[in-house]
């Protein structure tokens, strides 16, 4: 059995970092910034899986870096909900998306 | 070595005190002194088992945590310590002390136990972030309070202005988030294990260092965001300014102590053993850096503001520099220095922006102007205002000098170019007296206008607000009209206009001082007037009398040291 080497994993995984990072500075709406930053969590996730399948494993103490990876999906599901209920209530008050027109608290 | 389950109470009361108000909230029990009165128990029993267990109160009934623990090192992801105690028993007060003054708010509907139960998980992160051991549940942690504070910020969903907070609170927070997970996967691929230990031993050699100085790199970023260190602090001003006020006071006093317990454990560890040897100044100079950076821009923008809580949130920035500065210098001095500066930041914080919650249930606007002539209208909790800033700015016989004097020492005790951090300390508090004395000069020296006191109460763009035909006989915490105001205007309306009008501001007429007293006291509500007179009296006694404190940080500090291997 073969498996992907590391090199390609963090590659992918600092790609990710990159692009969800680009994302949140160059999007103006709320929901793309949260994919952005769902992405920038993904390359967290892919590379707690990575390090784990070379890692020295159980022994070196702690938790197993793949339950980790199965912790942060599960985080960013709460942290999402959050965030859509957000969306809700910030759609229905204003009508609006773009985090650019919230200038309220701007003095 | 087994943690016995008991060990867990001042967590156990969090979690049960958060269950039991969302239960009282199906139930449909949504007074604010039944529901309110719970949390305040709770967090009053487990500030009490936690002072137990640090042997400051003689009475041990609640003293869980066996004193074998404290020595016993990281037990799984737990880790019981005296540095993680005193810590506990800082955040447990900014709670209590919120929660005991909001029960002076007024009542809503649903809002009253969505604001406690989400009040006490925010609590439950910040107690078990003081226990982690483990990278991972430390983030975790870290992430239960976020989420709460998220959710807590926007409580009053009808207030665009909160809403607006909360969306930037969320949006910054669920990215630094991401990025603090991020730098633990290169941390957890260089060490092979998320333990905070193992972050005190050598790294790997060749790329293994590489990567956990570019994970210790993002963690900073990532908790920095948390703590309003400089570069990454932009959400936090508008954040403490659109939110309701004693939510803003518990993000201050609260949450931010939390981002710092969470980078004394991360990086002071790794800064006084691994890289000492080796890159030992690429931490240093960062968190040295971020101190220096984040008090003088905190100072500099505080300067400028013409808002009171803009001030206090940019005020708290710097503050955040100076607890930096603990962590930059990572020396027992340094850490107990940041401990003590601690205990004086959830006093002074929280005080002042109960203060100026108060102020603006009484209708006061939010302009530094607006808050002329309090000292003569007010004189009780004014004072303590005033003590507040005092010890803001670093004014002898405060607990705010101590924690000062004793972190700026130890920057010049720690050899090296530390000392620059201690001048740029003294001279950004010299700095800081400037926009304190401000506001004590208008308080103090500016008489309001005779004529026209109510009209300068009243913004216009929200005087249609207030319910003119309120009973005047009412005592404001018991107006149910007050919390649609507050829920359905700016946090700055004058939700308790009506009540404060028909009590004509005569500050110079009304010589009798009882009567006065009884006024300030009925107005602003007993729990707020106590909390407020609370915070300026335990600075005031523990600025005089800081050596119980001392003993207790140093304790702490020297045995986080000595627990590093």
């Amino acid at each position: 059995m073969t498996t992907i080497p590391l090199v390609d994993l963090l590659s992918l995984s600092g790609a990710l970092f990159a692009l969800g990072l680009f994302g949140v500075l160059t999007r103006r709406n709320f929901i793309l910034i949260l994919i952005s930053v769902e992405v920038i969590m993904n390359a967290a996730i892919l590379n707690f899986v990575a390090f784990s399948l070379f890692s020295p494993g159980p022994a070196a103490g702690g938790i197993p870096g793949q339950s980790i990876a199965v912790i942060l999906i599960g985080l960013a599901a709460t942290e999402v909900a959050v965030g859509l209920a957000i969306v809700l209530a910030l759609n229905r008050l204003r009508g609006t998306l773009n985090v650019a027109e919230a200038i309220q608290l701007k003095l | 070595m087994i943690v016995p389950i008991s060990a867990y109470l001042p967590e156990a009361l969090a979690l049960a005190g958060a269950l039991l108000t969302f239960l009282m909230d199906a139930a449909g029990v949504r007074q604010r002194s039944v529901v309110g009165g719970f949390s305040v128990l709770f967090y009053s029993l487990a500030l009490l088992s936690v002072l137990g267990d640090l042997s400051v109160v003689p009475f041990t009934l609640f003293a869980t945590v066996p004193s074998s623990l404290l020595s016993a090192g990281a037990v799984g992801p737990i880790q019981f310590t005296p540095l993680g105690l005193l810590w506990q028993a800082i955040l447990l007060s900014a709670a209590l002390l919120v929660a005991f003054a909001s029960l002076s708010e007024a009542e809503g509907d649903r809002e009253v136990p969505i604001f406690y139960g989400l009040l006490a998980l925010a609590t439950l992160g910040m107690l078990l972030v003081t226990l982690s051991a483990d990278l991972i549940f430390l983030l975790l942690s870290v992430e239960i309070t976020g989420i709460s504070t998220y959710v807590l910020v926007a409580y009053a969903r009808k207030d665009p202005r909160a809403l607006e907070a909360s969306m930037k609170f969320y949006l910054i927070g669920a990215l630094s988030t991401a990025i603090s997970f991020f730098g633990a996967s290169l941390i957890y691929g260089a060490y092979g294990s998320t333990a905070l230990a193992r972050l005190a031993d050598i790294p790997p050699g060749g790329n293994g260092t590489q990567m956990a100085l570019v994970g210790l790199g993002l963690l900073m970023v990532g908790l920095g965001f948390k703590v309003t260190a400089v570069p990454f602090h932009m959400w936090a001003v508008d954040v403490y300014d659109g939110a309701p006020d004693h939510v803003s006071a518990f993000l201050a006093a609260g949450s931010k102590k939390m981002g710092i317990f969470a980078m004394i454990v991360v990086f002071v560890a790794a800064e006084d053993v691994v890289y000492t040897a080796s890159s030992a100044w690429a931490l240093y100079v960062a968190l040295g850096g971020l101190a220096l950076v984040t008090m003088t821009v905190g100072n500099i923008l505080a300067l400028q503001q013409r808002t009171m809580k803009r001030m206090l949130a940019y005020s708290s920035i710097s503050q955040a520099g100076y607890l930096l500065i603990g962590l930059a210098v990572a020396s027992p001095a340094g850490l107990a220095g940041a401990t003590i500066q601690a205990v004086a930041h959830v006093l002074m914080k929280g005080g002042a922006f109960l203060f100026v919650a108060a102020m603006a249930t009484l209708g006061i606007g939010s302009r530094i102007e607006d808050y002329r002539g309090l000292g003569h209208s007010h004189p009780v909790t004014t004072a303590s205002f005033a003590v507040l800033l005092l010890s803001l700015a670093g004014i002898p016989l405060t607990l705010g000098f101590v924690g000062k004097f004793y972190l700026f020492a130890s920057a010049v005790e720690k050899p090296g170019l530390f000392v620059v951090l201690a001048i740029a300390g003294l001279l950004n508090s010299a700095a800081s007296v400037f926009y304190y004395a401000r506001v004590l000069r208008i308080m103090y020296m500016v008489e309001p206008p005779a004529e026209a006191t109510s009209e300068r109460r009243w913004t216009p763009a929200v005087a249609h607000l207030a319910d003119p035909g309120n009973d005047p006989s009412a005592p404001p915490s018991s107006a149910p009209s007050a919390a649609v105001a507050v829920g359905e205007s700016t946090p700055r309306a004058p939700a308790k206009e009506a009540a404060r009008s028909l009590d004509p501001i005569t500050p110079l007429s009304r010589s009798n001082l009882g009567m006065r007293l009884r006024d300030e006291v009925r107005t602003i509500g007993i729990a707020r007037w106590t909390a407020i007179v609370l915070c300026a009296a335990l600075t005031i006694i523990l600025g005089i009398y800081p050596t119980p404190l001392i003993d207790l940080a140093n304790h702490a500090a020297n045995s986080f040291f000595s627990g590093l291997p």
